[in-house]
């Protein structure tokens, strides 16, 4: 009786531990949705679980407890075959469930319906790329809210991990090959992006964001593009910049490399000519100048990554923007 | 061993005199020998690179990794790891045993090749807590990181380092090697045997030890910056690292060969060295926990060499193995790694199931409920811990139809697991339980591991994992059953078998303090951590968004508390050795046989040949007995 009060007792304190704190972030597409029922179907396993187990704890902990001098042993029990076979089975029985209704919804959740929009997702040391059907490339993702949504995701250097804690799907991307990652967005809004595979030094701050917007919305966004911005802002986000530096016109906070709001003094301090010139090699070719205090960790990438035009819009933007 | 008489008559030779003693094993042989090895690293490559005509002849990766292999070998050459084999190899008589390298008379004993097992047990539980100590440390100083936004006290580059090298030491320095050690004492005399089957090889695997672990911690403040690719050390991102890496991989190698040798040596201890009368099915559970994790180490150990080795040649031979560009496989990189990784959490755990089978009980004065179920599902974790490596890779973009299969062997082992917990529980049940300090952190870990074995369940179910991956809620659970887990069962282990190994008793008081503060601390430090990975933090994070800043601050606060109630452990193992109460052969009142011995046992172990007559467990039973010393005539070895 008492061990059954005790049961209770922990299964409603786990309850409340369960229900009361928001544990998992809102829901915002189709896949995240079925996610949430999967972990809450097997927290209701679990709370039962936990419960029996800390119920026999205490009951034992209270009730058995020798005196201190009582030296006796206690009832030589050595087993009982039907509880034994009783406690493999149930929870056999209960991660048997649980499997079957995560493999139908891992089912449901890579089913990208027969129309979907493919975004192809390019990840690189720090900064996240996605390509429209229509050839453009953005810094950020922006999707139409209840549409299907296939990403086909890749790397161009180390591993890195896409993830939005609202969408729930989360897919690794990986150099050398392309996985894909469907999601059915379902909330309007402006969610995270975040890398959660260890990338480099600037992994903490390789994130972007992903917007949900209208249909309609979404179809004067594949015609006109983004909102629009100086052309170098587009190029500095695209490349990753601001996972490693401070700029204040590009709200970058970046603290790995140098605070590049200090360019001109940086360039002065530099004497290596004028600040164009000095922007553009230390872009191309990281090493030849290293600020004092820093060492050689920029990527020597961007030489070939950035084309030629969208250079001088980068160097410009940070030529207006810097003091 | 087969000449106990020759034990008590043995007198350690006259020690070498002159200039003898520079080539007699040791210290000072140590001092000429190594440098030669050093020498070597350098001029051997040097040498073939100009011989070659490549240039530049110093290239700081081949110089690293040639000086990992050699300037180590000759390190324990000085030491004299090698003296008997190489004595024997050369077809010279051996010289007759004189057991002069076996037991420990003074402190100096534990400072060079000893081929007593128990010597080596001790050589390796104190030199495990060092290495805890360090690995903790580095905890403290990225928790301090990380009790804010932002950059407080450390760049990326060093952050990550101090996160790799936390988990490299608890894993490989720590909680494998401090089970090896525990095994190594406790082992031949709980199946009645005079040693080891292998003392010097024993010697051997475990001055590796600390050879793996001065590599780990050189790495860090290698010039260039240390390993920062965290301790899966995934590629191609560990192949384009500072030089520090190189130490990673080297260092992870001299563990694994340390581990391999000593479980080798613990399979054939158990299966050819017990006592008369001891039948598989008389064994006690800790012996079973080792032999099944002895496997697992066995088979699994040179996969994560072959990672490891990879790995590094793609950075320092410009192989192609994990690098797309060069036709390389990228994931299988990840595929080698958890085929060891993953029976590696098994190898952190099962000889923690042996010690808590012990400790539960003895303390509990029942026998062991369901005995051989209890067998039997160690050895259903054997051969189903091979079976799950891939749940590590639901997100990484494997083969799509591997996700469900290992998702239901995944489930599956929960099973085993949860028969463990349940015969546990039903030991416990109406015996007369005594809570002694080991007994506290038996019932902490029995708590614990429950909840980091049901988010491993939720870990299991792929699209939970696919949510959760990566995140806080991963270093959640791995601290659930590593720290909860494995740790807690360490502790207990070192409390219940600290009289015999000291020969005096620990403070009870400071025991049961210790555990309280750190069943307190760890709660507070680690289960927070679930809330914030499902909310979306991210792990492997030197910054993170500010609305976690709040809970990660109190995290901090608190891992600090869960560090600080290590003093009281340390401190209560070292005044105890000196100033504790003596300790009774058995004070515990337990039946296997290593307490049927003096605390310490003699030098041999046992004086006579233990007879068993019967199961370990068996308390409550009238006129049970497990072993019989003395018996005139051995008696066959029974049915049971």
């Amino acid at each position: 009786m008492q061990l059954l009060g005790l049961g209770a007792v922990a299964a409603a304190i786990t309850t409340a531990v369960a229900l009361l704190i928001p544990w998992l972030p809102e829901s915002a597409s189709k896949e995240s949705t079925r996610i949430h029922f999967v972990y809450w179907f097997t927290t209701v396993i679990a709370i039962v679980v936990f419960a029996a187990v800390v119920a026999v704890l205490a009951y034992s902990v209270i009730h058995f407890r020798a005196r201190p001098d009582d030296d006796s042993d206690g009832p030589p029990t050595h087993g009982h075959t039907t509880l034994e076979i009783v406690w493999t089975a149930i929870p056999a029985v209960l991660v048997t469930a649980i499997a079957i209704v995560s493999a139908v919804v891992l089912a449901q959740n890579g089913n990208a319906g027969h129309d979907p929009l493919v975004v192809k997702v390019t990840a690189q040391q720090f900064a996240w790329e996605f390509t429209y059907p229509n050839g453009k490339t953005y810094g950020s993702l922006t999707v139409p809210k209840g549409r299907h949504v296939k990403l086909e995701i890749t790397a161009k250097d180390v591993i890195h991990s896409f993830w939005v804690p609202q969408f729930s799907q989360k897919q690794d991307a990986v150099p050398g090959q392309t996985n894909s990652l469907v999601i059915t967005p379902t909330h309007l809004g402006t969610f995270p992006v975040i890398c959660t595979e260890l990338c480099g030094l600037g992994h903490a701050l390789m994130r972007s964001h992903a917007d949900v917007v209208t249909p309609a919305k979404f179809t004067s966004f594949m015609k006109n593009g983004a909102s629009a911005g100086p052309p170098g802002l587009a190029v500095f986000n695209q490349n990753g910049c601001s996972s490693c530096h401070t700029f204040k016109p590009a709200n970058a906070t970046g603290k790995v490399g140098p605070d590049l709001d200090d360019l001109k003094a940086s360039a002065a301090k530099a004497n290596r000519g004028p600040l164009d010139k000095f922007i553009e090699e230390s872009i191309v070719d990281p090493a030849a100048y290293i600020a004092p205090g820093y060492s050689d960790l920029m990527p020597h990438i961007f030489k070939e990554q950035i084309p030629p035009d969208q250079l001088q819009q980068l160097v410009h933007y940070l030529s207006q923007g810097a003091k | 061993m087969t000449d106990l008489a020759h034990a008590h008559d043995h007198h350690a030779p006259a020690p070498p005199t002159g200039w003898r003693r520079l080539t007699a094993p040791g210290w000072l042989r140590v001092l000429w020998v190594t440098p030669i090895g050093f020498g070597l690293g350098i001029g051997l490559p040097v040498l073939l690179r100009w011989a070659a005509g490549w240039h530049p002849l110093w290239d700081g990766a081949v110089l690293v990794t040639v000086e990992l292999v050699t300037t180590p070998v000759f390190f324990l050459i000085g030491l004299g790891g090698f003296d008997y084999w190489a004595h024997y190899a050369s077809g010279r008589p051996t010289r007759p045993e004189d057991h002069s390298g076996h037991g420990a008379h003074s402190w100096r004993d534990y400072f060079r090749i000893n081929t007593d097992h128990k010597v080596i047990g001790i050589q390796y539980v104190v030199t495990t807590i060092i290495f805890f100590c360090i690995g903790g440390l580095l905890a403290m100083l990225f928790r301090a990181e990380l009790a804010q936004p932002g950059d407080q006290f450390f760049n990326p580059q060093t952050f990550n380092v101090l996160v790799s090298n936390h988990a490299a030491l608890m894993i490989f320095l720590f909680v494998i090697p401090a089970f090896a050690g525990l095994g190594n004492y406790v082992i031949p005399l709980m199946i009645g045997a005079g040693d080891m089957a292998f003392p010097r090889l024993n010697a051997l695997s475990f001055w590796l030890l600390p050879i793996a672990g001065t590599i780990l911690v050189a790495g860090m403040v290698t010039p260039g910056g240390g390993p920062s690719a965290g301790w899966t050390c995934y590629a191609p991102l560990c192949s384009h690292q500072p030089l520090g890496q190189v130490f990673f991989n080297m260092g992870v190698q001299w563990a694994g060969a340390s581990s391999i040798m000593t479980a080798l040596n613990f399979l054939v201890t158990i299966i050819t060295m017990r006592a008369p009368g001891m039948t598989f099915w008389r064994m006690p559970l800790l012996v079973w926990a080792n032999f099944t994790t002895s496997m697992l180490v066995v088979i699994a150990t040179p996969f994560i060499a072959g990672s490891q080795f990879f790995v590094m040649f793609d950075r320092v031979m410009h192989t192609n193995f994990f690098e797309a560009n060069g036709g390389g496989y990228v994931l299988g990189y990840q595929h080698i790694f958890w085929f060891y990784s993953h029976p590696a959490v098994y190898i952190m755990m099962l000889p923690g199931f042996g010690i808590i089978s012990e400790v539960i009980s003895v303390m509990s004065r029942k026998p062991i409920f369901g005995y051989r179920l209890m067998a039997l599902s160690l050895m259903a974790i054997l051969v189903l811990g091979f079976s799950v490596w891939a749940h590590h890779m639901f997100v990484a973009g494997m083969a799509g139809w591997l996700r469900v299969p290992m998702m239901v062997t995944s489930m599956v082992i929960a099973v085993p697991t949860g028969i463990k917990i349940f015969s546990w529980l039903a030991t416990m049940w109406e015996g007369r339980l005594h809570f002694t300090t080991p007994m506290l952190f038996a019932l902490g870990f029995l708590s614990m591991f429950v909840i980091g074995g049901l988010s491993g369940v939720y870990l299991a179910s792929v699209p939970i994992d696919i949510h959760a991956s990566d995140t806080y809620f991963i270093v959640a659970h791995i601290h659930y059953v590593l720290f909860g887990g494995s740790v807690f069962t360490i502790f207990s282990g070192i409390y219940y078998w600290y009289p015999k190994m000291t020969g005096r008793m620990y403070n009870e008081r400071l025991g049961k303090l210790h555990f309280w503060l750190t069943f307190t601390g760890f709660n507070l430090t680690f289960f927070p951590m679930h809330y914030i990975g499902l909310q979306g933090m991210p792990r492997r994070v030197a910054d993170y968004a500010s609305r976690f800043a709040d809970i990660n601050l109190f995290i901090s606060i608190a891992s600090f508390g869960l560090g600080a109630s290590t003093l009281v452990f340390l401190y209560n193992m070292v005044y105890s050795w000196k100033h504790g109460e003596a300790a009774e052969g058995n004070p515990w009142r337990a039946m296997t046989l290593e307490w049927q011995v003096s605390s310490p046992p003699p030098i041999f172990n046992f004086d006579e040949i233990p007879q068993v007559v019967g199961n370990p467990y068996e308390y409550g039973v009238p006129g049970a007995r497990h072993a019989i010393f003395g018996a005139p005539h051995p008696e066959p070895v029974g049915a049971d």
